[in-house]
């Protein structure tokens, strides 16, 4: 019997994975409420004290929803310090990240054969990076809107300046909206593209966000991120 | 007209008791939004303080601010005209006219230089030195810029004076703006609405006159006691939003039940105001009451959203709205990703069976 050497590169912390499956759950509440708040769904024929006061409590689910999400970024922040697996931010300001973009690239396009294995590989990390920014102006744009119940209050304080910087609340709403979508096609590509490495790539991709590491016959190039410096 | 009367004094000699000096303080105080223990620092302010010099210029507008302010009730505008304040130029509202009113103008700001109230109403009008809106002969932004200069306050009345207005509506030909940006550091109080509530307006210019200051101001530079809440928060409609009825069109069954009217593109989520709670001509009614959704006339732009006052998302034509467009991309997304995940295994089953045939040869 053959046996085929592999080895286990710790990844994940479990504040990260803990953040993942709570952003997962909360995303797909938010958007299904948020949709429902910009076209709320006609009631007819009926008086009021019937309706349990449908639009309030959906209001209220995409709230809650939010403060969850928010709570467990602190959760990934935390990771991010203590742990260097959590980090994936794209790494710009190294030479060799341009080229590695192009190969990984070439590679989705189908026009190049098996590539360099990455733990995380530039595009991952751009799009992950890309997914903080879409992140990042739901909840001040949210906040934005949320606080200003009460403009002189401390959300309105911190958030209030939002809507300015957008040229009106209404522009907040909008920007909220998109963004929104953005997200949600960004969910679908990932999706896909997790389950493709882990299925035809032997790329740990869907397995290691739960079990927090990938255990891999290839060796990575990018494996002394992770790594004690004397172990690589 | 050098020794300036007080308000009391203006009561004095025009014969009014002091029981209707004592009524008319205690509806100052509440229309300034302040509260009933405030009545005694009302009373000893217009008892003291000479009445303030207002000069009231008008820019690029259409008058519907001073059709407003002549309609407040409480205090009435000729109260507050003839009483409370000592109004020396306005052209609605003065009987002089011509050359000797425009020379009063120029007597008032030089007499007075660093004392009186300036109110503006109307935008500001720059393109091709400001020669789109003239006044006695001279370009409005001249003028502004001149009597600014010498103002303890300026109030800036209605949309167009605060941020344009629909002059300023792109493509803005006559590069109109808002008053502040053009009298350089001075504070400018924004009193946006078009037109703003007529009690509002009195109320602001009570404020000023009578404490010498400007009232609390938000961060657009509003007066916090008037546009501190969102009318879809002060909404008397708002049960109808939280039960989810509301109206489709202005002639369903919902319109006719008074329900709310957010899915016709009521702007009263991201309108700040106070048609909610102080409503208009002694809380008579406010557009969102007579049945029409609110537009959304204070705010800066309302007229640049690229969209219908009836649309609560710009609509980009046989493309429908952003939800229209967003299952459209998801739904090509995912058969993207499918005809991607289908060519990835086509091409591994091929490199797969080249492999084979390699390794068959070397064999």
């Amino acid at each position: 019997m053959q046996t085929v050497p592999r080895r286990i590169y710790y990844l994940f912390s479990p504040f990260l994975r803990i953040f993942h499956w709570v952003m997962v759950d909360t995303i797909i509440v938010m958007f299904l409420t948020g949709i429902l708040i910009g076209k709320p769904p006609e009631i007819m024929n009926l008086e009021p004290a019937q309706t349990m006061l449908l639009i309030d409590i959906i209001r209220k689910l995409h709230f809650l929803a939010a403060f969850i999400f928010c709570a467990s970024l602190i959760l990934r922040v935390y990771g991010f310090i203590i742990n260097r697996g959590d980090r994936v931010f794209p790494r710009f300001w190294e030479g060799h990240f341009y080229a590695e973009t192009v190969d990984v690239a070439l590679h989705y396009r189908l026009l190049k054969k098996p590539h360099k294995c990455y733990l995380r590989n530039p595009l991952a990390r751009m799009s992950y990076a890309f997914l903080y920014v879409l992140v990042t102006i739901e909840i001040f744009t949210g906040f934005a809107m949320y606080a200003m119940t009460n403009p002189f209050g401390i959300g309105g304080t911190l958030f209030g300046w939002v809507n300015v910087v957008l040229g009106g609340e209404m522009m907040t709403h909008l920007v909220h909206h998109y963004v929104a979508w953005g997200i949600i096609l960004f969910a679908t590509g990932h999706l896909y593209m997790v389950t493709r490495a882990e299925f035809m790539e032997g790329e740990s991709e869907v397995s290691s966000m739960f079990a927090g590491s990938k255990i891999l016959v290839h060796e990575p190039v990018d494996a002394n991120e992770v790594l004690e410096p004397d172990k690589v | 007209m050098d020794k300036r009367e007080s308000m009391w004094e203006a009561y004095l000699r025009r014969g009014l008791s002091r029981r209707s000096f004592l009524k008319g303080c205690v509806a100052l105080t509440s229309l300034m939004g302040l509260s009933t223990d405030m009545v005694s620092k009302v009373v000893e302010a217009a008892e003291t303080k000479p009445l303030p010099v207002v000069i009231w210029l008008h820019g690029h507008e259409c008058t519907g601010c001073d059709e407003s302010f002549i309609r407040s009730a409480s205090p009435l505008a000729s109260d507050l005209v003839l009483t409370n304040i000592a109004l020396e130029y306005d052209h609605l509202l003065s009987a002089g006219q011509g050359e000797p009113f425009e020379h009063h103008l120029e007597a008032t700001v030089q007499k007075y230089w660093g004392q009186y109230i300036l109110a503006v109403e109307g935008a500001v009008a720059t393109s091709d030195n400001g020669i789109y809106c003239m006044s006695g002969g001279k370009p409005f932004v001249d003028t502004l810029q001149r009597v600014a200069k010498g103002a303890a306050a300026i109030i800036a009345y209605g949309t167009c004076a605060v941020s344009g207005g629909i002059q300023a509506a792109k493509p803005n030909p006559t590069g109109s703006g808002g008053v502040s940006h053009y009298v350089g550091t001075k504070q400018v109080i924004n009193v946006p609405g078009c037109p703003p509530i007529p009690e509002v307006m009195t109320g602001v210019v009570m404020h000023v006159a009578l404490f010498g200051k400007l009232p609390t101001l938000d961060s657009e530079n509003r007066p916090r006691q008037f546009y501190g809440n969102r009318i879809h928060d002060t909404c008397y409609r708002r049960p109808f939003f939280d039960a989810g009825m509301f109206a489709d069109r202005y002639d369903d069954a919902g319109a006719k039940a008074g329900w709310c009217l957010y899915r016709l593109g009521c702007r009263g989520p991201e309108t700040y105001n106070s048609c909610g709670n102080l409503r208009w001509y002694q809380g008579m009614s406010y557009p969102i009451q007579s049945g029409a959704a609110c537009i959304g006339c204070s705010n800066a732009h309302f007229w640049d959203e690229g969209m219908s006052f009836s649309d609560r998302l710009p609509k980009y034509g046989p493309l429908g709205d952003i939800d229209t467009i967003g299952v459209a991309a998801a739904i090509a997304t995912t058969a993207g990703v499918a005809i991607h995940g289908a060519a990835s295994v086509i091409q591994r089953q091929k490199r797969e069976e080249e492999e084979a045939r390699e390794q068959g040869e070397h064999k």
